[in-house]
């Protein structure tokens, strides 16, 4: 049963990471000013030397030939080369993406930090205070764009990673804190908490595994959230990492690195939500 | 007396040591504002990589930035032939690479070869391409070589101010170099270090070895926002290219730290679509294609207002396709457009338009309403824009701005020509005319107001090509000026660019940088790097 899972949801993130490189590449292809390249306006270049830029795009105009030379190539480990760059979209993946993890996972960990910590004790207290000023300060966080943030992260000198975690923090708030709500108005629950159980033991044996696999979820779909906010956090802050990247090529029209780009992103969030997935699977399949 | 003199040998000695040991220390830091695409000088063409080819590249003769005269480098002498073709030049003895190859006219040789080859399309090697054939070098001996070209070049000298000589023998490839720096460290996205070339043959005055610092830090920054920020941390010392703005606020809250070198190469205009297969209304490009109309838009935009609202006084009205700042080619005899409404009315109303109801309208009775497009973030040239709008709505003419990415903005400029005007600027690197070759020729793919003419399709384009050419071929600079001054002459008279301003050079300097003495010239801030020093 879980192999069979497994199997399903591995076939879907191949799937649709391949349909995701495939419309992201169409999308680049149709987007006005494809075929211009920058450096054709240096008037030092020859009249040759302006052909030959235009030539280097024109191999990418059939967009399913060009895909499926991609894929071609991907499969013995050649991604092709940005074209704004000059470098092996390999290499370049390679060079950046360890700083996007970081920041991403930094940025993950505080924000559910936070979230976990003011939706417990929101829950735990049940004071219309305390759930007051959380909802104000989640309200107020959900209305500033996350560019804002990003640029109050530069001028104030702060981690960019925090502005991902205040990016992701009010989004999962609310929903955690019904999820811990629903949790502790579970019958049995309130029935250990009058026979006067510990608030620990509550927690951890009776609240955690009732919402727990709601909680992995959310946390899945938290990931593409950080992902999504690390673009403008990095195209910001002047952090060389993938969502720097994929901002230079979406407005350098870099076909091969933006096609990439997607493909591995569309896999890390499928992942991260078929894992969150399975893992509630089991545990589901464990209570039962 | 001996003991005396021996004591004061000393004190100088030690003197000296301390100073150049003080001089020598520290790390300069700046930012580059995108990744450098290439190590490879020979295929140079971002910004980036240029600036990383000027602190790295050794060259047979520097451009004085200060003095815009051109200085030996790795050659000691040259000499150009009369009919512009051949160069010989008298190099160095005694250098060598920053890995510790020796350098020779063979290397010379190499890098000429290489730049050359027409499959490397390399921007450096075209500008020197004025001619079909192969240019053909000839090794007197290992400190003198001849270089032939096919056809003549103009300011054939000059041209060599960015040709970094590359090692033919050594493994390190383009990494062996001859400049102040090498590329000691490159983390893609991040940053580019550069650490003193122990091998670098110049010194100082004294005798001391260049350069002075110990190395260079690039912090790859893409944000102006984040690197004037930094600025202010100090953690970078040197911006180049400041924004008027941006100049404001530095030089309001601390002292000696922004400077103005006055009015750059760099100008920023508009033209008009003269494309004949152009998507638009005939009418409308009957209009475009006059001269008068396009004089009178010229007359009618008010330059100073332009300088001083825009560029908060940091930018000069443009005159013509020169800056007064290329001391040399600059056409003195042109002065800037007086901004004049009614003027511009009187010379339209004498070409058949004719004010309705405060519209200007012209003989087939069609509103003149166009638009102009701008790349979109560019927040000076949006406001430029902006008041060209409202300059212009002063005789009847009504503007709509339109504002586009980039790639979108190329994409109608040179492929769609779906377009009726453009807001754009021209940054000129160089200062020969011959740097614009392109943008003067009828053929040019770069002839931006109609690209790639086969024939002339103007008397007056057809005199600029002539004199383009006469200019290219011409071996004596008295000339070649004389033939350049009437290309001026004739682009204001035909006003195919709409010359708006020229943005000064602005920089800032942290007060911790000694020696530094900004310019006009790129690079602003360190043209004098092995001259830099850090307190």
């Amino acid at each position: 049963m879980l192999g069979r899972t497994i199997a399903r949801h591995g076939l879907t993130l191949i799937a649709t990471a391949l349909l995701g490189g495939l419309l992201s590449a169409t999308l680049v292809r149709l987007a006005p000013g494809f075929n211009t390249d920058e450096a054709a306006l240096d008037p030092h270049l020859s009249s040759q030397s302006i052909q030959a830029l235009h030539q280097a795009r024109t191999e990418q105009h059939n967009i399913l030939r060009f895909y499926l030379h991609s894929l071609q190539g991907a499969l013995h480990g050649d991604l092709g080369t940005s074209i704004s760059l000059k470098q092996p979209v390999r290499r370049l993946l390679h060079d950046r993406v360890p700083l996007t993890l970081r920041l991403v996972g930094l940025g993950l960990l505080m924000g559910w930090a936070a979230v976990m910590a003011l939706a417990l004790t929101a829950a735990w207290l049940r004071v219309m205070a305390c759930d007051l000023c959380a909802t104000v300060l989640t309200g107020l966080l959900i209305c500033v764009p996350a560019a804002v943030l990003a640029l109050l992260s530069v001028l104030w000198n702060i981690p960019g990673a925090l502005a991902i975690a205040l990016i992701i923090f009010p989004r999962d708030y609310r929903f955690t804190r019904n999820l811990l709500d629903k949790a502790y108005s579970l019958p049995h629950i309130v029935t250990a908490r009058a026979k006067g159980l510990s608030e620990g033991r509550i927690l951890f044996w009776h609240v955690v595994p009732s919402a727990g696999p709601q909680l992995l979820a959310l946390a899945g779909v938290s990931v593409s959230l950080a992902i999504g906010a690390a673009i403008p956090v990095e195209a910001l802050c002047g952090l060389a990492g993938i969502g720097q990247l994929a901002w230079q090529a979406a407005l350098a029209r870099d076909l091969p690195l933006l096609m990439n780009i997607t493909v591995l992103v569309t896999l890390v969030t499928l992942l991260a939500n078929s894992s969150a997935d399975v893992i509630g699977h089991v545990w589901r399949g464990q209570q039962a | 007396m001996v003991r005396l003199g021996k004591a004061i040998a000393l004190a100088a000695f030690c003197l000296a040591a301390l100073t150049g040991a003080a001089l020598a220390q520290g790390q300069l830091r700046f930012c580059l504002r995108s990744e450098p695409k290439t190590f490879d000088p020979l295929q140079v063409e971002d910004d980036a990589s240029v600036a990383i080819r000027y602190l790295t590249g050794g060259v047979l003769v520097r451009l004085n930035r200060q003095t815009q005269a051109v200085e030996p480098g790795l050659a000691t002498s040259w000499k150009i032939s009369k009919d512009s073709k051949q160069i010989t030049f008298k190099l160095r003895s005694g250098v060598s690479f920053s890995d510790g190859t020796p350098f020779s006219a063979e290397d010379v040789a190499y890098t000429v070869q290489q730049l050359m080859d027409p499959a490397l399309h390399s921007a450096t090697g075209d500008a020197f391409r004025s001619g079909a054939g192969k240019v053909e070098t000839k090794i007197v001996s290992p400190t003198e070589i001849s270089i032939t070209f096919p056809a003549p070049v103009a300011g054939l000298d000059r041209q060599f101010d960015q040709v970094a000589i590359l090692s033919a023998h050594s493994p390190k490839k383009e990494m062996a170099v001859l400049g102040p720096f090498m590329v000691a460290d490159y983390k893609p996205g991040t940053t580019v270090l550069l650490k003193r070339n122990p091998n670098y043959w110049k010194t100082d005055e004294q005798g001391r070895k260049l350069p002075y610092l110990d190395s260079i830090q690039l912090d790859i920054q893409p944000n102006r926002d984040v690197e004037m920020l930094r600025f202010k941390r100090n953690e970078i010392d040197l911006i180049n290219a400041l924004d008027s703005e941006y100049f404001d606020k530095l030089a309001s809250t601390s002292q000696n730290v922004a400077h103005d070198a006055g009015p750059s190469l760099d100008s920023e205009q508009m033209w008009f679509n003269e494309v004949a297969k152009a998507p638009i209304p005939g009418y409308k490009k009957n209009w475009f294609r006059s001269a008068t109309f396009r004089r009178a838009v010229s007359q009618a935009i008010n330059r100073n207002d332009l300088a001083r609202v825009v560029f908060r006084g940091h930018a000069q009205p443009a005159v013509g396709p020169v800056s007064p700042a290329n001391k040399f080619w600059f056409n003195s005899k042109l002065k800037p457009e007086t901004c004049s409404p009614d003027a511009a009315l009187k010379a339209l109303q004498k070409e058949g338009f004719h004010l309705e109801n405060g519209t200007l309208k012209d003989m087939q009775g069609n509103e003149v309403v166009f638009s102009i497009i701008t790349n979109s973030g560019n927040k000076y040239r949006e406001r430029m824009a902006t008041m060209i709008q409202e300059d212009l709505q002063k005789i009847g003419i009504h503007v709509n701005v339109v504002t586009l990415d980039f790639p979108a903005l190329i994409e109608r400029m040179t492929q769609t020509f779906d377009y009726e005007a453009i807001l754009l600027g021209l940054t000129n690197v160089g200062l020969d005319p011959n740097e614009q070759m392109n943008v003067w020729l009828s053929s040019s793919e770069n002839h931006q107001w109609n690209p790639a003419e086969k024939t002339p399709e103007t008397p007056w384009e057809a005199e600029i090509d002539n004199l383009m050419r006469a200019q290219g071929s011409a071996a004596d600079p008295k000339k070649r000026k004389e033939s350049f001054d009437r290309v001026q002459e004739i682009a204001v008279e035909q006003a195919p660019f709409i010359y708006l301003v020229n943005r000064n050079a602005l920089s800032a300097i942290s007060t911790n940088v000694q020696n530094a003495s900004p310019v006009i010239l790129v690079p602003q801030t360190y043209w004098n790097v092995e001259r830099l020093s850090l307190k």
